[in-house]
């Protein structure tokens, strides 16, 4: 027979919780009362914010901070590619959530809908709420149409991902599956670059391309994409200084190590300032990088380091015995790498990439101070300064606009790590 | 075999180490032991001059900024509009034939000589001071001075400062890496002031920590500061700018060492300006001088003129240019006057020291002959 | 009955590969394992030279000087807050540069420390407003950028909140803090020499004497209070050593715009100090949290049934094991914040990222410059791993 323990009363509550001792006592009203202060003048400057205007110049400047100075009309291409990167985002979810459903390790069989969807909420709810209030200080029916079109992209890819996912291919079909899954977001990103490529209305077809050189990308799209761009490409070059270090030839440890600790003890900013000026000294003229390129090389080159640390903490994690069963087997070095190491070494570290990730994210705001790029906290700083909005102080609001769209970005990404973490159980098993 | 295979790879790295530093160490210390670059083996490289590649290209890469009153200031349009950026367009126009092939590269103060000297832009208009280290260690090339301007220093109408001797003890807030950094400090150690200078990145930082009263003073080129008053948020009566100028900021297009018909082509177009309006040609009567009786005109305008054997002949003085490049700067862009009077008038600056040299001012320009 | 066979013996012939038993070198592990690191370096080497060619090719050109020399010639600029005057050379800004550098880290790493441990521990407490204040900070400040947070603590906190010097504060008659820096009594007339010996001597002996009373303790079984009694000692040195330097103590008043005596704290450096306080103390405060839940929960019963208290317990049982696990995370995040530090250069504080740029923009060549601020970067971070290492190796448990 159990015994269950009695909830405790409100008043037994308040006892345990908040006033165990006299100097608990104490501690509970000062902080409490500087608690509630805080929270007071939070909320109070938040709503008057809105009464007495002091959010217009966030209102007024919103496209400005999101894509910079890229005309209106020119973001059909934008809109285009979000729709279809959320389409490949769906896929990949679904196709993920079809193996897992195979293998019978699903996180979300059996759960009825209305589990799926408080799930769903507490997972994305801050994300899907900030959106909307991004949205509801747009003016036009464009960000609308965006968002929408891509919710319902997604939506749908996940649908098609699932119906694959719990399917057996053969093997041509998946290889095929993958290689275009690489290949769309490079698609995506040639046509947001590239002049040549027709534009998707016939309205938005005139003699000026609505093409988005890489040199022009500003704002939050800058910050997301460089962060993207940087994880992305960081990655490979990671994974063989790795390699290189655990390696016995002396000449590839040495190469590695040296590369790996010279870019660790070098602080990004300062890496961020020598790609701005001195650059263009190592490269031919014909290649001169623009500021966002450079950027990402920057990061790029960085993180690098910081993968290559983590990947190696990964493979210190698989135990010897893997490696020793696949030389048994009769695999190659490289077969045993590629089979029966890597794909555990990498599956350990999944939250260490990730909290990687969130910290190039953050990072990027320096690309703005360094280079001059007109990233969102870079353009946030250069409105208080247009002639509607000098000298009123407003540079707290738009800080604070700043720092709420890092803040949900990180603390969701975050937050999914450690879900993830838990499920994956690294560290338990 | 250990030994072999370990002499084999030193081998090898001493060859290659040899083999590239050789050159380096001449130049290096003939470089070093020259003490000034310009003298440093003028090099003889096959790459032709700039002149050709940028009519090649069809396009001029102008170095300029987005932020500066009267001189660069990027409008919503996505258009440069300024003294600085109007001098782009006369080297566009001469070089080019039309005035609007520039692409204006917005350049940060910090990088804007690592910029030419990689070859980002082609030519610097961005309101630089040429001194004698820049020429030398910079490796660039000034040209015609397009305005002379001297360094002032702005502060706020209620802090009692007269003159830059009342401000003893002051904190004076400067642009990061720029000239006015280095002439702050040597006047507060001439005139025993002990200021201290602060630089920050950009003109939005030093605006706000001036508004807060971080700053008793904000130093830069008086130029500057004219338009930096006309903008300020409390409006103009609320800062006054001391009588004092304290240092020569003769302020010119530059561009890189090294490429003589280049500089000389840009200094031309240049110049054209100051000659059109020391003789009266505007942009809107230059076509009327086509046909003067006055020769130099014509040549100078690339008109056609009857040489002494009574051919019909057009002037080319064989800099690189188009006959008629003069013609097009008028027209297109306008003389120095009308450029002066298009950007810096409005905000309040006198034609003073830039005024032509017939009206006791600086401005002069040599015969085209 | 046959005899074993003896083994054969061993002849050269047999341990020595005869020419047809010797592997084509083609097929030979540790030639194709030499080949592929000859391969790599070349190709190394061939990028290295290629970027070395363009380098010494692009500014040839323009006769731009690529060696050191510039550090001999005069600054030009003024460093504010140190004894610099523009007629000095270039390498004397580097070295205030990197002392700057390490002031704002030392003080940095002591108060994050002090304050991430303090946040951490709360997070753990029994009491609900605690525990959720200290949530709160650590999931807010985390997931910040620093240099938002840097923004804000120089234009909102020192810009806006601080008074211009006309309306500063003055709590107590003490202190005067304004929007250009923060006048603090201090010694006057003293060199800095003297300063530092009285410190050392002081330091000195409270850590002797602390060590005497934890010997005595350990005889006799009495609490020792090493570190209160060590720390009068250092009371006691100070009030001794002020005395006898003169006794003059001088507090900050305003003078015009100015602040006239005592020592000022740059307002920069203030900024700066406080954001990386703030963002650091929070990563500091998650570390901590997890060394301490990583110690086994019997520890803490254990010391329960011993019948320490809560503070007792935490401070002598639970905390110092959760140090020696805290220790290689900790090093980290002091990492960072030394290299954070260099976030400065954007709020005119001059530490050594500044002061390269302002050498570079007053004429410098570009490369060198900052290839000397790297190095000075790599050797702090060096010199901070090896101290971090040596803490670990000394606190980390023997195990068998």
């Amino acid at each position: 027979m159990t015994t269950t323990v009695a909830k405790p009363s409100r008043v037994t509550w308040v006892r345990r919780n908040l006033f165990r001792t006299p100097l608990d006592g104490i501690l509970t009203i000062v902080f409490g009362s500087l608690g509630l202060y805080v929270i007071f003048r939070g909320v109070l400057f938040v709503a008057s914010g809105f009464v007495n205007g002091r959010w217009q110049i966030i209102d007024d400047n919103l496209k400005l901070l999101m894509v910079g100075l890229w005309p209106v009309q020119n973001l059909i291409r934008i809109g285009v590619s979000v729709a279809v990167l959320a389409l490949w985002a769906g896929v990949i979810g679904g196709v993920i959530a079809g193996r897992q459903k195979r293998r019978g390790t699903s996180s979300i069989e059996g759960l009825t809908a209305m589990q799926r969807a408080s799930d769903l909420t507490r997972r994305f709810g801050l994300v899907t709420a900030t959106l909307l209030l991004l949205l509801s200080l747009t003016d036009t029916a464009g960000p609308w149409i965006m968002v929408l079109s891509a919710f319902v992209a997604g939506v749908i890819g996940r649908v098609i991902g699932g119906w694959i996912g719990v399917r057996f291919l053969p093997i041509w079909v998946s290889r095929l599956f993958t290689v275009v899954m690489v290949a769309v977001p490079i698609g995506v990103f040639l046509y947001l670059t590239s002049p040549w490529l027709p534009d998707p209305l016939p309205a938005a077809r005139s003699s000026e391309p609505s093409a988005w050189p890489l040199a022009e990308w500003e704002g939050f799209m800058f910050n997301l994409t460089s962060a993207a761009a940087g994880i992305v490409l960081s990655f490979p070059i990671g994974l063989l200084l790795a390699l290189g270090r655990r390696s016995k030839l002396r000449l590839l440890q040495g190469i590695s190590i040296v590369y790996i600790e010279f870019v660790r003890g070098a602080p990004l900013y300062v890496l961020l300032l020598m790609a701005n000026v001195s650059l263009e000294f190592f490269v031919p003229e014909a290649l001169a990088p623009s500021r966002v390129v450079r950027a990402i090389v920057t990061f790029t080159l960085f993180t690098a380091a910081y993968i290559a640390e983590i990947v190696r903490g990964g493979l210190q994690s698989v135990p010897v015995g893997q490696e020793e069963a696949g030389k048994a087997l009769g695999l190659t070095p490289t077969k045993q790498m590629r089979l029966i190491v890597l794909p555990q070494a990498l599956r350990n570290v999944i939250p260490a990439q990730i909290g990687q990730f969130i910290s190039l994210f953050k990072d990027t705001t320096l690309a703005g101070l360094a280079l001059g790029i007109l990233d969102l906290l870079a353009g946030a700083t250069a409105i208080t300064q247009q002639p509607d909005f000098r000298g009123q102080g407003l540079i707290i609001e738009a800080l604070v606009f700043v720092g709420f769209l890092f803040w949900v970005g990180s603390f969701t990404m975050s937050r999914e790590s450690q879900r993830l973490e838990k499920k994956l159980g690294v560290g338990t098993r | 075999m250990k030994i072999i295979k370990l002499m084999a790879v030193f081998t090898a790295l001493m060859l290659i180490l040899v083999a590239c530093t050789s050159d380096a160490d001449t130049t290096t210390t003939a470089a070093a032991d020259a003490g000034s670059d310009t003298t440093a083996a003028p090099v003889e490289e096959d790459t032709g001059s700039l002149l050709d590649e940028v009519i090649a290209r069809g396009e001029l890469k102008c170095g300029t900024r987005d932020a500066l009153t009267g001189f660069a200031v990027l409008t919503a349009d996505g258009e440069h509009v300024g003294f600085d950026s109007d001098f782009c367009r006369v080297i566009a126009a001469a070089v080019l034939g039309d005035a609007d092939a520039v692409d204006h590269v917005d350049l940060e103060t910090a990088d804007r000589f690592t910029a030419l000297q990689s070859g980002q832009v082609d030519v610097l208009s961005r309101n630089t001071t040429w001194t004698a280290s820049r020429d030398g260690s910079e490796g660039a090339t000034f040209l015609t001075v397009t305005y002379y301007d001297g360094q002032g220093m702005m502060a706020s109408a209620d802090s009692g400062y007269a003159s830059i001797n009342d401000m003893n003890g002051a904190i004076v807030c400067v642009a990061k890496g720029t000239t006015t950094e280095g002439n702050a400090a040597t006047v507060s150690e001439r005139l025993g002031l002990g200021w201290e200078v602060r630089p920050f990145d950009d003109n939005a930082l030093i605006q706000e920590a001036f508004d807060a009263g971080q700053c008793d003073g904000w130093s830069a080129d008086s130029s500057a500061l004219t338009g930096i008053r006309a903008d300020q948020p409390a409006g103009p009566d609320s800062v006054v700018i001391l009588p004092e100028v304290f240092s020569k900021e003769p302020l010119a297009p530059l561009v890189l060492d090294g490429d003589s018909d280049w500089a000389q082509a840009v200094d031309w177009a240049i110049l054209a300006t100051i000659t059109a309006e020391e003789w009266g040609i505007t942009s809107a009567n230059v076509d009327t001088f086509l046909t003067s009786d006055d020769t130099n005109i014509v040549k100078f305008l690339g008109g056609e003129f009857e040489d002494g054997d009574g051919n019909v002949a057009v002037f080319d003085p064989g800099l690189g240019l188009p006959a008629d490049f003069a013609y097009q700067v008028i027209k297109q862009v306008g003389n120095y006057g009308e450029i002066f009077d298009r950007h810096l008038t409005p905000l309040g600056l006198e034609r003073g020291v830039n005024a032509l040299w017939v009206d006791g001012g600086l401005m002069y320009s040599p015969p085209y002959r | 009955m046959a005899a074993s066979p003896s083994p054969p013996k061993l002849t050269s012939s047999m341990t020595t590969p005869t020419p047809e038993q010797r592997v084509p070198f083609w097929r030979n592990v540790s030639f194709l394992k030499w080949l592929f690191q000859l391969v790599v370096f070349a190709i190394v080497a061939a990028v290295a030279i290629w970027l070395y060619n363009n380098f010494r090719n692009n500014t040839a050109e323009s006769g731009i000087p690529t060696n050191f020399n510039f550090l001999t010639n005069p600054a030009s600029f003024d460093i504010p807050g140190a004894d610099f005057a523009p007629t000095e050379r270039f390498q004397n800004a580097f070295v205030i540069g990197v002392l700057n550098t390490i002031r704002v880290s030392i003080v940095g790493i002591i108060l994050a420390t002090i304050l991430g441990i303090l946040i951490g521990i709360g997070r753990l407490s029994k009491n609900w407003v605690v525990r959720k204040i200290s949530t709160v900070y650590v999931e807010i400040i985390r997931n910040l950028p620093l240099l938002v947070i840097m923004t804000f603590t120089f234009l909102g906190v020192v810009l806006q909140l601080l008074p211009r010097i006309e309306n500063s504060w003055t709590p107590l008659d003490l202190l005067v803090i304004s929007n250009r820096g923060i006048g603090v009594p201090w010694y006057q007339d003293t060199s800095g020499l003297a300063l530092f010996l009285v410190l050392l001597v002081g330091l000195i002996g409270w850590w002797l004497i602390a060590r005497w009373r934890h010997r005595v303790s350990d005889r006799t079984g009495q609490p020792s209070h090493g570190g209160l009694i060590g720390g009068a000692f250092f009371l006691l040195v100070l009030v001794v050593g002020w005395l006898l330097l003169g006794a003059s103590f001088t507090t900050p008043v305003v003078d015009g715009r100015q602040i006239a005596g005592g020592i000022r704290v740059d307002p920069s450096f203030f900024a700066v100090l406080i954001a990386l306080v703030i963002y650091t103390a929070s990563h500091i405060a998650e570390i901590v949290r997890g060394s301490i839940q990583a110690v086994p929960a019997g520890q803490g019963e254990a010391a329960s049934a011993l019948a320490l208290s809560g503070f007792q317990r935490l401070w002598n049982v639970v905390l110092p094991q959760a140090m020696r696990i805290a220790i290689p995370p900790l090093g980290n995040q002091y990492l960072n914040l030394i290299k954070n530090s260099s976030l400065g250069a954007g709020f005119a504080y001059f530490e050594l990222t500044n002061v390269t740029q302002v050498t570079v923009g007053n004429g410098s060549p570009a490369v060198p410059a900052f290839f000397l601020a790297l190095v000075f970067y790599i050797a702090l971070s060096l010199i901070t791993s090896a101290f971090v290492n040596l803490a670990n190796r000394r606190f980390k448990l023997v195990e068998r």
